[in-house]
């Protein structure tokens, strides 16, 4: 017998569209049924394995390093550099420093990271342990020789991965910038990138090239595009195999300007401007045309050469695909369930394309800080699956979790965030840019339109 | 506090309990690899495709775990949904038995599961809730078995989850006897329960067409493609077979001490093993009926098989292979690829136990290099002087292969192919010749034109 994923066979019985009748109205949420959180030291994975020769190391059970690095590993298809302080009972009791000192003792001889982050869990930061404080210990104990040993707060009770990710970076340069050996002149025509975590590897190299072409040179932070994008060139290491080395890192102070990407990413500028007195430009998205143009539009101002021959076709290109397609896309109603930043940029495109992006669910509450905008709700791949099947919907769109929702109600899924398994290419995947959006765009619009084709068969 | 030592620990079947041990190894800080107790418990558990699971605990427990093994189901799905409480820092403050309660409560009333397993994890277990009284007062309103899993992460590695997650299963469903009685044709033949085996990519599926060619049914499937009320039958079966994971042996024994079921490990990888199984399971069973079906059902199989193996084994003979692997598939897979002619030069034993390891041994010889522990840089190694064709090792290995470009076929749980009985064995057979003459080799190493004479055109 071949197998086979038997999602409805006849012995099941389980009614799953009814609400739950047991939470009255307006009661907080006791459960929640098909997560789309991730948690916040995930997020702080991924912005490490976009710094060169870095190491993070989760401080906590062993299986919370363990089901991140699988997770991660599923979903790129590359190796992730993670490693655990592997805390048993007895540390949580008697505190988990003595465990983290071995882990730091066991990476520095085996792997020497020029960059070592410990990210905090749940388990610690209930248990109350001063990782700072540990560290400034470990710090004076031994020389570091130049090498970077920080932490970030992520326990899984706050946030989600957007804000992990955000406050890694955010931990990094905090670190960086109040070092004394910092360069303080400015470089010219050099910019910092700061892209926010719902932007793939593709979509890092394709922003880089865009703001290359305008005569500037970039600095990512951090850089999965050389990391996570795939590559054959160091072979296998147990570090980060790519991303923004500490020698550039540091030099971030002297860049001209940040560009930011992901409202999640403003703390992160604002860290630059207050330390290195750089100005910063945000842009939430950089996916549609007009989201787009207002890149371009900035990057003429700053840059030293003209918008190249390329980008005038690639926008002509986009125009273009967006008269072909936009009779598959207009009034479509489209569920969407991302974390903040992401809901936000393809909300933006989807009216951008006349469709509308009606039934939204954000993983948690926008990171550092604002609002989301009305209709929109936080919760759960079931509360979308509850909206779904109570006001219908044309399209979902949602990490690979929600593929069982989307197969039960019989919604064409298409499989956007994190995580996306079972699919090649996730981190090759581009929607930024005029090129990304046309990409994107043909790439919606083909199964808009194959569910049109089923319907009028 | 829930979760710890207790009598379930010092396994007398277990040779990591005799007294030059000290129990299960401590995951080493820095350099550990494994999964925790609590991912052991899920592994075990969460297969019974019928029951709701829920995780109780913040978000990363569940959110980074949940559809992440390739355990399938013939039938109901529920196990597939994830539910958490997702506790936030206020629940965690205030005490999140409450929450736990209601979660209890909407599962039960929305999903109407025969049972639901409640999963503590490391947070849960500090903040000293109490889990079981929680699970008892549910089952009490609910009418329906609400299962305690006391399996934080802190606890231990994920054999020790297995065993915790196998003490549930006992505790709380098997001596209770929540299942119905059996029906007159379940009582009729001889029967088997399959322990530690979680049909991973259907491989179940053949195991049970080739039982029932013997005449065996499978009654309680402990737990790939699970029922939780077949599970409730396990005491009547004639015999226990611990296919995969020594942490349930366990299970195996309490059976047979509390119901006098005979039990047994054995492997479905490879004609040999396969065999071996078969006729153990006819040997505990008894009955000439049983033994003659047996030996002839074995002839035949293995007839069939020589036959269609004869091309691919010209093709595998002499290769050399890396095997990167825990529990009894380290040494039942040597068995398999030396059926293929292959040569095992390097095996792991980092998940190995005692009598794991003297299984290699007896199959492998001295020709083998055993890699006790060090991750992927020991494994290259051991590939690299051994001059290996290729790696044999689970998904956490993957990519350590692909970027050192050594052909590699995944044995491990998230795999999407059934390699067991002698189906698997002509799956198993195919996969290896394929990823070992796949083009893809050859093109990687490829140089690109811009580098060397080549790239100018001076080498004309």
């Amino acid at each position: 017998m071949e197998p086979t994923v038997s999602a409805a066979g006849p012995e099941r019985v389980v009614p799953v569209h009814q609400p739950i009748p047991a939470s009255p109205a307006g009661a907080a949420k006791r459960l929640s049924v098909n997560p789309l959180k991730i948690s916040q030291a995930l997020g702080g994975t991924l912005a490490l394995q976009g710094v060169y020769h870095a190491m993070p190391i989760l401080h906590g059970a062993q299986g919370c390093a363990a089901f991140t690095k699988a997770l991660m590993t599923r979903h790129f298809r590359e190796p992730v550099a993670l490693q655990t302080s592997a805390l048993q009972e007895f540390n949580v009791i008697f505190g988990g420093e003595a465990s983290l000192f071995e882990a730091l003792d066991t990476i520095r001889a085996k792997h020497n990271p020029d960059i070592t982050v410990v990210l905090s869990t749940a388990l610690t930061d209930v248990s109350g342990e001063d990782i700072k404080g540990e560290l400034a210990v470990y710090r004076k104990k031994h020389e570091l020789g130049g090498k970077l040993l920080t932490c970030a707060m992520l326990p899984d009770f706050q946030g989600s991965l957007e804000s992990g990710y955000a406050r890694t970076i955010e931990a990094l340069l905090e670190d960086v910038l109040t070092e004394t050996s910092r360069p303080k002149k400015k470089i010219r025509n050099r910019v910092n990138l700061l892209p926010g975590a719902h932007l793939t590897p593709g979509d890092v190299m394709e922003l880089k090239e865009i703001i290359s072409s305008f005569g500037l040179e970039v600095i990512a932070i951090p850089d999965n595009s050389t990391s996570l994008a795939g590559h054959l060139l160091t072979g296998h290491t147990p570090l980060s195999r790519g991303g923004v080395p500490l020698d550039l890192l540091k030099q971030a102070s002297a860049s001209e300007w940040t560009i930011a990407v992901g409202a999640s990413m403003e703390g992160a500028a604002k860290l630059l401007e207050k330390h290195a007195d750089i100005p910063y430009k945000l842009f939430a998205g950089v996916t549609g045309l007009e989201a787009t143009d207002d890149l371009f539009g900035f990057l003429q101002t700053i840059g030293s050469e003209p918008v190249s021959v390329k980008y005038r076709w690639q926008r002509e290109f986009l125009m273009d695909a967006m008269l072909d397609a936009h009779f598959v896309y207009g009034g479509k109603k489209i569920a969407l369930a991302l974390e903040a930043d992401h809901l936000h940029v393809l909300e933006s495109w989807f009216r951008e394309m006349g469709a509308h992006p009606d039934l939204r669910i954000a993983a948690a509450r926008p990171y550092p800080g604002g609002k989301l905008p009305a209709g929109t709700l936080i919760g759960d791949l079931g509360d979308l699956e509850d909206q779904a099947a109570a006001r219908g919907a044309d399209l979902w769109v949602s990490n690979s979790h929600g593929e069982q929702g989307a197969h039960r109600l019989r919604v064409p899924f298409i499989p956007c965030g994190f995580p996306i398994f079972d699919r090649f290419g996730a981190g090759l995947t581009v929607s930024v840019g005029y090129h990304g959006t046309t990409e994107l765009l043909n790439r919606i619009g083909n199964y808009l339109l194959a569910a049109e084709r089923r319907d009028h068969a | 506090m829930k979760g710890s030592r207790n009598e379930w620990s010092g396994e007398p079947d277990c040779e990591h309990s005799k007294p030059d041990k000290k129990g299960c190894a401590r995951p080493k800080p820095g350099e550990a690899a494994g999964g925790c107790a609590f991912d052991g418990a899920q592994i075990t558990l969460l297969p019974i495709a019928d029951a709701a699971h829920l995780i109780h605990g913040p978000i990363g427990c569940l959110g980074n775990s949940w559809e992440s093994r390739g355990s399938l189901s013939s039938g109901p799905d529920l196990s597939r949904f994830g539910f958490t409480t997702d506790l936030s820092e206020q629940d965690i403050v205030m005490g999140g038995e409450q929450k736990l309660r209601g979660a209890i409560s909407d599962i039960a009333v929305r999903y109407h599961p025969p049972a639901i397993f409640v999963y503590s994890t490391c947070v849960t277990a500090l903040t000293g809730e109490d889990m079981g009284r929680a699970c008892q007062e549910a089952e009490r309103e609910h009418g329906i078995p609400v299962i305690p899993v006391h399996s934080p992460g802190f606890a231990g590695s994920k054999n020790w989850g297995n065993r915790l997650a196998g003490e549930a299963l006992f505790e709380h469903v098997i001596s209770k006897g929540s299942g119905t009685p059996l029906t007159e044709e379940e009582a009729a033949q001889p029967s088997v329960n399959l322990i530690g085996e979680y049909n991973i990519a259907g491989e179940q599926w053949d195991i049970e067409e080739l039982l029932n060619k013997a005449g065996i049914r499978i009654l309680s499937r402990i737990t790939g493609d699970g029922r939780f009320g077949d599970i409730g039958k396990a005491r009547f079966a004639d015999v226990n077979m611990v296919v995969c994971s020594r942490a349930l042996v366990t299970l195996a024994r309490r059976m047979e001490e509390t119901y006098r079921i005979p039990y047994f490990e054995g492997s479905f990888y490879g004609a040999r093993e396969t065999g071996f199984s078969l006729r153990q399971l006819a040997f505990l069973i008894g009955g000439d009926e049983l033994d003659r079906k047996v030996s002839r059902l074995i002839r035949n199989e293995e007839e069939a098989l020589t036959h269609d193996l004869l091309p691919l084994r010209k093709k595998l003979r002499g290769k050399r292979a890396v095997l990167y692997t825990g529990g009894v598939k380290s040494w039942s897979m040597i068995t398999a690829l030396q059926e293929l002619g292959i040569q095992v030069v390097g095996v792991g034993t980092n998940k190995s136990t005692d009598e794991d390891i003297s299984r290699i041994k007896e199959r492998v010889g001295l020709d083998a290099d055993l890699i006790p522990e060090g991750g992927a840089a020991r494994i290259l190694k051991t590939v690299r002087e051994r001059k290996a064709d290729l790696m044999i090792a689970g998904g956490r290995n993957l990519y350590v292969s692909m970027k050192e470009q050594i052909p590699f076929l995944d044995i491990n749980q998230e795999r999407h192919k059934a390699y067991a009985g002698y189906v698997g064995m002509r799956r198993l057979a195919a996969d290896l010749v394929a990823a070992l003459e796949h083009p893809v080799w050859n093109l990687v190493r490829r140089p690109a034109p811009w580098e060397g004479a080549r790239a100018n055109g001076t080498d004309r």
